[in-house]
């Protein structure tokens, strides 16, 4: 760690910002993976949820989770050497200093998709758990699309 | 796909670089390559060596094991668990359930708009705030091959410390840059310096140019290039400042610079300040460097497609980080083939690399005159405080009259100077007793033993088999405290690093081992270390190693 460094001072790389390279490293995609997973287990041994129930509950929890920390957060929890560039801008914005449809940008975008296809089949298609599953998954997809990058809708979450 | 902490260098195992095999992906030859030799000894069947003919005239070794997905994953786990307390103790601290022990703005100032962003801090105040005695630790006395640690406490979880007033006697010190164990307070080094104190003061109180031109920095500058093998070479008061100042005189607006992607800040810094475009290349990748080099000759300057005005590669000795040795034949090799320049930083290489000391040039047995700019600084094997750079007379004359270092900073110290003579005469045997060359041999056998040693144990080690630097891999979080902490109880001082200065799961504690070392202690450093491994689980590795009979 470096406490309160203004430079790269000691640090291993010349990466300006680690954030937009974490989503890349070894083992994160099988860590996000097993984390949603263990969700799914947790919230199906609460006795009172049926099956459809707690599909629905993983889907939205889900993209609850992954709007807070990918769509909502700014900033970087450390400081940058690049005079706060990246202040203004989301986790997702940061990914891969701004490159659309890298490897890792293609594989949040599609893990929600697929977590609706299981949520939609084992609700059986239900009117009210659709409507939930779709709003949920349209909140997650809509800021990844690469024409929002940076757009503030009614200046919410601008500063 | 993901990348993985070694892409830079092999799939998962060893990696052998030969000369004149088509090299695999990552700048080293494909496995399969190695099996088809028929001169395997089965008892060197796992840690085989290659001896390369041609560019390398000596085996090149280097290894970065891949991190197993296991520990990778509770790696995240960790970091995760930490992020939602962090959140949660923030929580309690905004509603004031929790004493803010941070410094807050006064309360009239709340309706203004912030100077800070507080998640900026989210980092220092909920992770490293938790494990921050294993820095900055205060010594009282000279960090030598031992050490005095003042003991120190924390009532408030590491907000804030009090001195109990004992001291730590004989702390054996693994974190120094102390290569050839110059940092010492007695010996001639010592009485050398405080001649010179007598007779010339501390202060010079004015700038190369002015009144600051000691006849003793003259001295030092003849001996640097007599050491080095070069025309000419200057010396700086500050390590960090001779490259952050010198980049930009000698480079600028129309040149590209070809940096290696793990390069130190003063580096980064002596880039960004001279205005020239910078390209990274892959760590210590050859196929990365020369794609950059055939790319930038082809397309020539970004717009307007002229040609560069200059391309210069910048590359250090040894990456203390890694422990990484760089591949210099290599990149002579292709600097002569385009037609660039070199600038190769030794900062912790010279004196710690080479039969006699002279650096990553001498290890490799090359050319002297092939490196264009050679800088290095006299803090890690010398035992003083400034740089240098060395080259042909036109270049130094150049700097002479264009660096900021020369004009404007105050030139170096005379004790100091003096100190760097003294070392530099005992390293090359001129002060007429051999100890600079025990130094050395004392140095690469401590390198030697101390490597092997600890990959028998199933450590994970990253690095070449030749630096004197070692890092050893922790991984989790948790883990960077406990080996700090549990290492100073049995009186051993380490170094330990973590995000954000490492990629996220690549946390280390790296030792950085000295010609002052003995062998007992490093024997006592080993069993300490294996003790620790094995409480803190940290023997990560999966290659097996047949253990040497020594």
């Amino acid at each position: 760690f470096s406490s309160q460094v203004k430079m790269n001072v000691g640090v291993a790389h010349s990466e300006v910002n680690p954030n937009t390279r974490v989503m890349n490293s070894r083992g994160i995609w099988l860590t996000y993976a097993l984390g949603v997973g263990m969700l799914h287990i947790v919230l199906l041994s609460i006795p009172f949820f049926s099956v459809p129930v707690v599909w629905t509950l993983t889907n939205v929890i889900h993209n609850l989770g992954m709007y807070v920390f990918l769509h909502a957060v700014k900033g970087t929890p450390f400081e940058t050497p690049d005079q706060g560039k990246a202040r203004l801008l989301t986790h997702w914005e940061q990914l891969d200093y701004g490159v659309q449809f890298t490897s890792s940008r293609k594989f949040f975008t599609i893990s929600p998709i697929i977590l609706y296809f299981l949520a939609s089949f084992y609700t059986k298609y239900d009117p009210t758990h659709f409507i939930i599953n779709t709003a949920s998954l349209l909140s997650v997809l809509i800021p990844k699309l690469p024409q929002l990058h940076g757009v503030r809708i009614f200046g919410i979450n601008k500063y | 796909m993901t990348e993985s902490s070694v892409k830079k260098l092999s799939n998962g195992d060893r990696c052998y670089s030969t000369n004149g095999v088509k090299p695999g992906k990552n700048g080293c030859v494909k496995n399969h390559y190695l099996y088809k030799k028929q001169h395997c000894y089965p008892e060197e069947k796992i840690y085989h060596v290659e001896h390369n003919g041609g560019l390398y005239k000596r085996p090149f070794n280097e290894v970065f094991e891949e991190t197993p997905m296991l520990v990778a994953v509770l790696t995240y786990m960790g970091y995760g668990i930490l992020t939602i307390f962090g959140y949660l103790r923030d929580f309690l601290r905004k509603w004031k359930i929790e004493k803010c022990q941070n410094a807050t703005e006064r309360e009239e100032q709340k309706d203004f708009v912030p100077l800070y962003q507080d998640f900026e801090n989210f980092y220092t105040r909920n992770l490293y705030m938790r494990i921050r005695d294993s820095w900055n630790r205060p010594i009282c006395s000279v960090p030598g091959a031992k050490f005095d640690v003042m003991d120190r406490v924390s009532y408030d979880y590491n907000w804030t410390f009090k001195y109990t007033g004992k001291v730590v006697k004989d702390v054996i010190n693994m974190g120094s840059y102390n290569y050839l164990g110059f940092a010492e307070n007695h010996g001639l080094c010592v009485d050398a310096a405080a001649d010179v104190t007598m007779k010339y003061g501390v202060g010079v109180s004015s700038t190369r140019r002015e009144m600051g031109n000691l006849g003793k920095h003259e001295e030092l500058e003849k001996l640097v290039a007599r050491f080095l093998g070069v025309e000419a070479a200057m010396a700086f008061g500050m390590g960090f400042a001779t490259n952050s100042m010198n980049i930009p005189a000698l480079v600028g607006k129309g040149c590209l610079i070809l940096s290696d992607e793990l390069n130190h800040a003063s580096l980064v810094l002596g880039a960004r300040l001279s205005g020239a475009t910078i390209r990274v290349f892959k760590h210590n990748n050859m196929q990365s460097l020369e794609k950059l080099l055939k790319d930038a000759i082809v397309h020539g300057q970004p717009r307007t497609h002229r040609p560069w005005k200059k391309i210069l590669i910048l590359v250090e000795g040894i990456y203390s980080m890694e422990g990484s040795i760089i591949r210099l034949p290599e990149v002579i090799a292709l600097k002569k083939k385009y037609k660039a320049f070199l600038y190769l930083d030794e900062a912790h290489s010279i004196g710690a690399l080479g039969p006699s000391g002279k650096g990553v040039v001498e290890y490799f047995g090359l050319d002297p005159k092939d490196v264009d700019i050679m800088m290095g600084t006299f803090t890690k094997s010398f035992g003083a405080a400034g740089g240098y750079i060395g080259g042909k007379k036109e270049l130094i004359d150049y700097l002479f009259t264009h660096s900021h270092s020369a004009v404007y900073a105050t030139s170096m110290s005379p004790p100091v100077v003096e100190q760097i003579i003294t070392s530099m005469k005992c390293i090359m045997g001129e002060d007429g007793t051999t100890l600079g060359q025990d130094r050395i041999k004392q140095l690469a056998e401590n390198t030697r033993y101390f490597r092997r040693k600890l990959q028998e144990m199933g450590f994970i080690i990253y690095g070449n088999s030749d630096s004197p630097v070692v890092p050893l891999m922790l991984y989790m979080p948790a883990k960077i405290g406990a080996f700090g902490r549990e290492m100073l109880k049995r009186n051993i001082g380490v170094v330990v690093v973590g995000f954000p200065a490492t990629p996220i799961i690549e946390s280390r504690a790296r030792f950085c081992l000295s010609a002052a070392h003995t062998k007992e202690m490093l024997d006592t450093a080993l069993r300490m270390i294996s003790e620790v491994g094995d409480l803190l689980q940290l023997k990560y590795s999966r290659h097996s190693l047949v253990p040497l009979l020594d």
